[in-house]
């Protein structure tokens, strides 16, 4: 198996996780998205040398992947290209915020070391709660779910499009890349003199699959906008979820 | 009552009055009764799919007249048009775009403003007919070739048309597949019309049967009589189907 053949596979786990019947996948999804938002406009809300205070948001996530029972070898396996970003995010810092904090020993902590910490932890929680978003929800009910918290309807439809033909593009590739290595036996990757043609090709193949899904959802009286709408019902274990976070969360934040 | 009236339809890719350009159909007639089923049979490149297409409003029309119901083929009709016929793409993997298969038969009736209880009846129904009722909340990638087959037809059968136009449905499919297809096509009571080279199973599905050849319908009739038809069949590039050569030959 090749790294797109993965990239595929984990897209349609995700789904599929997202469709299990566990307690955290039950939840209507407009709390869900609700309080991940909460949690990362707090988290993110931290001062910058408050390094103790955006750990202590950090309960949110052990309880949910805890409960939710989420794997987070999978997290990281997954989400690994993004994680690393985020802790780069703030490697600078060191270099211009010298300024003395604290001595560890024989260590001298600058505000800058903890303010790079502080930084590589709130993105990585942030990214976490998405990927627990995630997980749990189907993308057409995080759609639904924006939506309802009126997300402009062009920006939903665009990512439930983007959404869409990821998968296709990325199987094209798969394609492409399997009948290409199946007569090229013993290369690695594919030679630099075909990318030209190979990058052609699929730009006109994905656009004629894009094409094909595109008329298969206009011939089903689609006109500019999905209709989503959520099977479940926000229901009193719902309120329930919401009120509890935001008690937990704003309560957190404030000590 | 007539569900279909095709009248005199050229169709070219590029433009019409382009000399070099592909003359796919020229002045074709057909005529469909509420119904019936249409095996359309050609051979590579005859334009069989063309046809489907410019019938679903896919391709834009060119010269000629086309009638879907009552509905003349036209930009403010489509949206008319298109509850009245379904198109089963080639390929189930284009048609087929949601997470799961509930979702994606549900697709349609959602787009037509119904209520939720219209939709997951629609819906219900829908996969009850194609036999994917227990199935409604797999993912779609986690389907068989012939299970996608058959959710791609349910989601056309959702808005509950009277033309369902297949392009190919039995390509791809093993026997066992194919059998459940044919057996489900036959239930089915709407008209269709069937694109296929695989004349067996026109010959299963289908009560009569249309030739298209040179851009136009050359031969017209009972099914039995022209797949039996071995010098007119051969003539178009086309083979006597499996079935009749066996008993021919023994
Ligand atoms: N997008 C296009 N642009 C130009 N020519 C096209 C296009 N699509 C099809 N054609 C040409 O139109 C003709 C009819 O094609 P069409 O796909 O309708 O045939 P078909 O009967 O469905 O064939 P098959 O049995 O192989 O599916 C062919 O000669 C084909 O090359
Ligand atoms: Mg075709």
């Amino acid at each position: 198996m090749n790294r797109i053949s993965d990239a595929i596979v984990d897209l349609h786990k995700m789904d599929m996780e997202a469709g299990k019947c566990g307690w955290l996948q039950g939840i209507h999804p407009l709390p869900k998205l609700f309080v991940t938002l909460i949690f990362i406009l707090l988290t993110v809300s931290f001062g910058k040398y408050d390094l103790p205070g955006v750990l202590k948001m950090g309960i949110y996530l052990i309880i949910l992947f805890v409960l939710g029972d989420i794997s987070v070898k999978l997290l990281l396996k997954r989400m690994k290209a993004v994680l690393l970003l985020v802790c780069l995010v703030g490697i600078a810092n060191p270099f211009f915020d010298r300024e003395v904090m604290f001595r560890l020993g024989t260590v001298t902590v600058t505000g800058g070391m903890v303010s790079a910490v502080t930084l590589m932890f709130k993105g990585i929680f942030a990214v976490s709660a998405s990927y627990l978003l995630m997980v749990t929800t189907s993308m057409e009910d995080i759609c639904y779910a924006l939506r309802k918290m009126h997300m402009p309807k062009m920006f939903v439809t665009v990512l439930m499009l983007v959404y869409r033909y990821m998968i296709l593009f990325l199987k094209e590739i798969q394609r492409m890349t399997d009948a290409y290595t199946l007569r090229a036996p013993g290369q690695k990757g594919v030679h630099y003199k075909v990318w030209g043609t190979m990058v052609g090709q699929l730009l006109l193949r994905s656009m004629d699959r894009a094409q094909n899904v595109y008329d298969s959802m206009t011939l089903r009286g689609y006109n500019g906008e999905f209709h989503l709408r959520c099977k479940k019902r926000a229901g009193g274990s719902d309120y329930l979820y919401v009120f509890v976070w935001s008690m937990v969360l704003v309560c957190v934040r404030m000590i | 009552m007539s569900i279909l009236e095709i009248e005199d339809l050229s169709f070219t890719y590029g433009s019409l009055r382009n000399k070099a350009g592909n003359h796919v159909l020229s002045n074709l007639n057909l005529h469909m009764e509420d119904g019936e089923s249409v095996g359309l049979i050609g051979e590579n490149g005859a334009g069989k799919s063309t046809l489907l297409k410019l019938l679903t409003g896919l391709l834009d029309m060119q010269e000629g007249k086309v009638l879907v119901s009552e509905f003349e083929m036209k930009k403010e009709n489509l949206n008319k048009i298109r509850t009245v016929i379904g198109y089963v793409f080639q390929d189930s993997d284009s048609q087929l775009f949601m997470s799961t298969v509930y979702e994606d038969v549900a697709f349609a009736p959602r787009n037509y403003g119904k209520s939720e209880e219209e939709i997951y009846e629609a819906a219900m129904s829908a996969l009850k007919k194609v036999h994917m009722e227990d199935k409604k909340d797999r993912q779609i990638y986690r389907l068989s070739g012939g299970e996608k087959k058959l959710a791609a037809i349910a989601t056309v059968l959702s808005v509950g048309v009277k033309l369902m136009l297949l392009d190919e449905p039995s390509v791809a499919l093993d026997p066992k597949n194919r059998r459940n297809l044919i057996r489900i096509l036959n239930e089915l009571p709407g008209a269709k019309l069937i694109a296929s080279h695989d004349l067996d199973f026109v010959y299963d599905t289908c009560e009569r049967v249309v030739l298209l050849s040179d851009g136009k319908i050359t031969a017209d009739g009972e099914a039995k009589k022209i797949l039996t038809d071995k010098e007119l069949l051969e003539q178009h590039g086309l083979e006597l189907p499996l079935s009749f050569s066996r008993k021919i030959s023994f």
